[in-house]
């Protein structure tokens, strides 16, 4: 079998196109960027009393929060702040990477647009790393967005924002820094305690 | 309400938390940290560090008067495979060596003993049992052979 039929069918054992993960990192990286200046520009860090549109929300007088806005806005301006909508995107993409790698939107773009341009793949890789990266991301991401939709300031851009580091450094350098992370969540008893975990 | 109405207006330059110029900041700041971070790591990665001594090796499966080489992978390791082929050209090549892999993805206790923290590691001991090398990341070929063959010259010349 050749490597291009074996990396199109799911859960083949031969394994995958590293440029697939990588490919998918970029446009993860890109959505990551806009995502935390999204967040850096909306509600997570805005300050003063807040106001909301056509209806005005008195915060408390005496606000143990200070300055924040975030905290004294409604739940539904919460979940309509931009950069929460833009990470909620990426953290649904990763989830899919993690639930099925296969017909996730930017490897079937990869399959079907990018690889028929470039050369066959000099080597396969198995596909349960770069899963496991998604699933890093996903909790992130999905801590950013919990934190949000608690009220916490500043919290959705500081997830995304580390979030696009590691992406980035997947993209750029080929370094799967969720990969990494194994032995260290591991050593911290989150993940491969016993067998069959993880 | 009509109050409430004008002090949305007189608070909307609040709205908008940090404003798109110094976000841009913060990206570029973010972008540059990323980029350093990156070829930081290529430069250290796969460095030949020094071994620790005499190890136990009793729960590695290395067997005793030989050369081996120890790597340590784990099922969430995207660059092991990579690293065991060349290691495994490299011992099927020397009839003096061995290649032994540890899978750490149910082992913490193994990672913990020897004090791996990333994969793929790789350590070279000696027939001694004596841990000569240590590489984190992607060794590079010629300093795992440099590795052994001070190795074997040091058993020549004892």
């Amino acid at each position: 079998m050749t490597p291009d039929e074996s990396a199109a069918r799911p859960g083949a054992p031969q394994g995958i196109d590293p440029r697939g993960p990588r490919f998918a990192a970029w446009i993860t990286s890109a959505l990551l960027l806009v995502a935390t200046f999204l967040g850096l520009t909306g509600l997570s860090t805005s300050s003063g009393p807040a106001s909301f549109g056509w209806f005005a929300y008195q915060p408390l007088a005496d606000s143990t929060w200070g300055a924040w806005a975030l905290p004294t806005a409604p739940l539904a301006v919460r979940v309509l702040d931009p950069g929460f909508l833009a990470a909620l995107i990426v953290a649904a993409l990763f989830l899919w990477g993690v639930l099925s790698p296969t017909t996730s939107p930017w490897s079937v773009l990869f399959r079907r647009v990018v690889r028929p341009r470039l050369t066959p793949p000099t080597e396969l890789e198995v596909p349960r790393p770069p899963r496991f990266a998604q699933g890093v991301g996903l909790f992130v991401v999905g801590a950013g967005l919990v934190l949000h939709l608690a009220g916490v300031p500043i919290a959705l851009p500081i997830a995304t924002a580390a979030a696009f580091v590691a992406a980035f450094l997947n993209a750029a350098f080929g370094f799967c820094l969720g990969c990494q992370m194994y032995l260290l969540l591991q050593r911290a008893g989150v993940v491969g305690r016993g067998p069959r975990i993880a | 309400m009509r109050g409430h109405i004008r002090s949305a207006h007189a608070t909307r330059a609040y709205r908008g938390g940090v404003s798109p110029a110094s976000a841009l900041v913060v990206l570029a700041a973010l972008l540059a940290v990323a980029g350093i971070a990156g070829v930081a790591w290529r430069r250290l990665d796969g460095r030949r560090r020094r071994g620790a001594g005499a190890v136990d090796l009793s729960d590695l499966g290395a067997a005793p008067g030989r050369t081996t080489l120890v790597q340590f992978t784990a099922e969430t390791c995207a660059r092991c495979p990579q690293v065991r082929r060349m290691l495994q050209g490299i011992a099927d090549a020397l009839p003096g060596v061995d290649l032994v892999e540890v899978d750490l993805t149910h082992r913490p206790d193994i990672a913990r003993r020897h004090h791996v923290l990333s994969t793929p590691t790789t350590f070279v001991i000696g027939p001694t049992g004596e841990q000569s090398a240590r590489f984190n990341g992607v060794p590079r070929r010629a300093d795992v052979e440099a590795a052994l063959s001070e190795l074997s010259a040091l058993q020549e010349a004892s």
